[in-house]
C-alpha cells in the first residue's frame, strides 16, 4: 500500500485509499462476473444437453414408427390386416350412399314445394325439361325467373324515378311482358307526347320483341318529330328501359344548359 | 241522381256496419274529404245514410258508382259468399301471354253486352295482380238485377278465375265464355273446389299455403318438440305409449306439414259403390246396383281438423287419402266410383 503523499492535499490523500479501494471493487465485480457468465454459460450447455437427448429419442421413435409401418406395408400386401377392413367399410357406406342419391335422383322427379310466381310457366317447363333433364330444367327457369326479375326492375325504375316525364300511368301486366305509357321529353312543355308500347314475346329476355312509338293527337309528323319518333322506337329495342330514360333526362339537362348560356 | 240508384246506394251502405264506413268511404273514393267531414257519423245510422245519400245526390252518382262501392263491400265482406274455382286451358302452341288489361276488360264487356243488352260490366283492379268484376245481369228486355250480382276475382297471366255461386246459373255459360275469350284461353272447366274463403282457395290453388322452406339446420329432434307433454315434468312420470305418440307425431307432421293449413269449410264425397261384406250370402252383398250416398264433413277449419284427429287419438294414423289429398289435389268434392 502507497503511503499518503504529505505534498498532495487531502482529497488526493484520500484518492490513494479510495481509489485502491475501487480497485478492488472493480476486481470482485469482474470475478463476480466471470463467475456468473461461466454459470449461464453451464446453464446453455445444459439446456442444450436435453434438447440433444429429446431430439435423439424423437429420432429413435420415428425410425422405429417408420420400421413398422414399411413391415405393416410388406404385410398388407401379402395378406388381409384387420386395419384393412375397417377401411373397406367406409369405402361400402360411402358407395351405399351414393347409390341412394341415385336412386332418388332416378326415381320420377316430381316438384314437392315451390315459391315460384304463379305466372311463370313451371308447369311447362317441368313438363319438358324434369324428367329427362334436371339441368336442363334448373337452367331453363333461372332463364324465366331472371328475365321476369330484369323486366320489373326496368318496370318499377321507370315508375320511381322517371313518373316527371311520365304524362300517365305505367300499364303493364304480372309478367312485366306488356308496358304501355305516354311520355314527354320536355314535360310541361308544348310538345305532344309519345305513346309507347313494348311487348316482350320472348319471355327469356330483358328486351322488348316488338316496339311501337306513336305521337299522340298529331296525324302527320314532321320530318324532325318522325326522326325522333323512329330513334326512341330503336332506342327501347336495344337498351333497358330506365337506361333510355336517363339519357332522355340527360339530354334534357343539356339543353337546358344550352338555353341558359 | 235516378231513384233506383239511390235506393240502391241507399241499402248498400245500410249494409255496411258503423265501425266500416268510414274506411270503405274512403276506399270508394266518390264523395270528397270536405264533403264527409261534414257528415256527423255519430248519429243514427239511417240520419247518416241519409245525409250520405244527400251527398251522394250533389255529386249526381251513376250507376257505375254505385257498382264500384258495391265491390268495395264485397271485398271487405268476402266471406258472405261461397266461391267456385274455374281453370281456363289455353289452347295447344298458343302465343306468349301478353295480357293487356284495357283490351281484356273492353273484349270482356262487349261479349256480354253483345249477348244480353242489358247487362252492367263493373271492373276493380287490386294491387294483387287481380281484377274484381261485378255483372249485374239483366235481359234483352228487363233491366239488370243490381241486388243479385255475380262477381269475379280474376288473377291476369295465370289459368284462375274465383266466381261467387250465383243464383242466377243460366248465366254460367255465358260468364264462361267472356272471360275464355277475353283472357285469350281456349276452354274453361270448373273446379271440384268450393269455400268461403277466397284466400284459402287462392293458397290452394296457386300452391302457397307449404311455404315455410325448411333448411338443413332446422330439423330439429322429435323429443325437443312438444308432444303435448311438458318437457320440464316429472322425470318419474313416464308414458307408456310414448313411442306410438312419436310415431302419429312424425306422420301427421309428414302429411300436413308444420305450416297453417288453408281454411275450407266442408268436403263432399259421393259415394257410388257397390256394397262390400265379409259375410256371404247378406242382402246387400247381393245387389247388382251400386249403392250411392253422400258424406259430407263440416267444420270452422277442416284441414286443422284433420290434421289434429290422429293426435287427440280418434283416428288412426295415417289417415285415409282421400282425406289428406285434398290441399294437394285441389278438391273438396270427390266423386267416387268402384273402378
Amino acid at each position: 500500500m502507497e503511503q499518503a503523499n504529505p505534498l498532495r492535499p487531502d482529497g488526493e490523500s484520500k484518492g490513494g485509499v479510495l481509489a485502491h479501494l475501487e480497485r478492488l471493487e472493480t476486481q470482485v465485480s469482474r470475478s463476480h462476473k466471470q463467475s456468473e457468465e461461466q454459470q449461464s454459460v453451464q446453464a446453455q450447455e445444459g439446456a442444450l444437453g436435453t434438447k440433444i437427448h429429446k431430439l435423439r429419442r424423437l429420432r429413435d421413435e420415428l425410425r422405429a414408427a417408420v420400421r413398422h409401418r414399411r413391415a405393416s406395408v410388406k404385410a398388407c400386401i401379402a395378406n388381409v390386416e384387420p386395419n384393412q377392413t375397417v377401411e373397406i367399410n367406409e369405402q361400402e357406406a360411402l358407395e351405399e350412399k351414393l347409390e341412394n342419391v341415385k336412386a332418388i335422383l332416378q326415381k320420377p322427379l316430381r316438384i314437392h314445394h315451390h315459391s315460384v310466381p304463379v305466372f311463370i310457366p313451371l308447369e311447362e317447363i317441368a313438363a319438358k325439361y324434369l324428367q329427362t333433364n334436371i339441368q336442363h330444367f334448373l337452367f331453363s327457369l333461372c332463364e324465366y325467373l331472371n328475365a321476369y326479375s330484369g323486366r320489373k326492375y326496368q318496370a318499377d325504375r321507370l315508375q320511381s324515378d322517371f313518373a316527371a316525364l311520365l304524362t300517365g300511368p305505367l300499364q303493364r301486366n304480372p309478367l312485366c311482358n306488356l308496358l304501355s305509357f305516354t311520355y314527354k321529353l320536355d314535360p310541361g312543355g308544348q310538345s305532344f307526347p309519345f305513346c309507347a308500347r313494348l311487348l316482350y314475346k320472348d319471355l327469356t329476355a330483358t328486351l322488348p320483341t316488338d316496339v311501337t312509338v306513336t305521337c299522340q293527337g298529331v296525324e302527320v309528323l314532321s320530318t324532325s318529330w318522325e326522326e325522333q319518333r323512329a330513334s326512341h322506337e330503336t332506342l327501347f329495342c336495344t337498351k333497358p328501359l330506365h337506361q333510355v330514360f336517363a339519357s332522355f333526362t340527360r339530354k334534357g339537362e343539356k339543353l337546358d344548359m344550352s338555353l341558359v348560356s | 241522381m235516378d231513384e233506383t240508384i239511390a235506393e240502391f246506394i241507399k241499402r248498400t251502405i245500410l249494409k255496411i256496419p258503423m265501425n266500416e264506413l268510414t274506411t270503405i268511404l274512403k276506399a270508394w273514393d266518390f264523395l270528397s274529404e270536405n264533403q264527409l267531414q261534414t257528415v256527423n257519423f255519430r248519429q243514427r245510422k239511417e240520419s247518416v245514410v241519409q245525409h250520405l245519400i244527400h251527398l251522394c245526390e250533389e255529386k249526381h252518382a251513376s250507376i257505375s258508382d254505385a257498382a264500384q262501392l258495391d265491390i268495395i263491400y264485397m271485398q271487405f265482406h268476402q266471406h258472405q259468399k261461397v266461391w267456385d274455382v274455374f281453370q281456363m286451358i289455353k289452347g295447344p302452341g298458343e302465343d306468349v301471354d301478353l295480357f293487356d288489361m284495357k283490351q281484356f276488360k273492353n273484349s270482356f264487356k262487349k261479349i256480354l253486352q253483345r249477348a244480353l243488352k242489358n247487362v252492367t260490366v263493373s271492373f276493380r283492379e287490386t294491387e294483387e295482380n287481380a281484377v274484381w268484376i261485378r255483372i249485374a245481369w239483366g235481359t234483352q228486355y228487363t233491366k239488370p238485377n243490381q241486388y243479385k250480382p255475380t262477381y269475379v276475382v280474376y288473377y291476369s297471366q295465370t289459368p284462375y278465375a274465383f266466381t261467387s255461386s250465383s243464383m242466377l246459373r243460366r248465366n254460367t255459360p255465358l260468364l264462361g265464355q267472356a272471360l275464355t275469350i277475353a283472357s285469350k284461353h281456349h276452354q274453361i272447366v270448373k273446379m271440384d273446389l268450393r269455400s268461403r274463403y277466397l284466400d284459402s282457395l287462392k293458397a290452394i290453388v296457386f300452391k302457397q299455403y307449404n311455404q315455410t322452406f325448411e333448411t338443413h339446420n332446422s330439423t330439429t329432434p322429435l323429443q325437443e318438440r312438444s308432444l303435448g307433454l311438458d318437457i320440464n315434468m316429472d322425470s318419474r312420470i313416464i308414458h307408456e305409449n310414448i313411442v306410438e305418440k312419436e310415431r302419429v307425431q312424425r306422420i301427421t307432421q309428414e302429411t300436413f306439414g308444420d305450416y297453417p293449413q288453408p281454411q275450407l269449410e266442408f268436403a263432399q264425397y259421393k259415394l257410388e259403390t257397390k256394397f262390400k261384406s265379409g259375410l256371404n250370402g247378406s242382402v246387400l252383398a247381393e245387389r247388382e246396383e251400386p249403392l250411392r250416398c253422400l258424406i259430407k264433413f263440416s267444420s270452422p277449419h277442416l284441414l286443422e281438423a284433420l290434421k289434429s284427429l290422429a293426435p287427440a287419438g280418434i283416428a288412426d294414423a295415417p289417415l285415409s287419402p282421400l282425406l289428406t289429398c285434398i290441399p294437394n289435389k285441389r278438391m273438396n268434392y270427390f266423386k267416387i266410383r268402384d273402378k
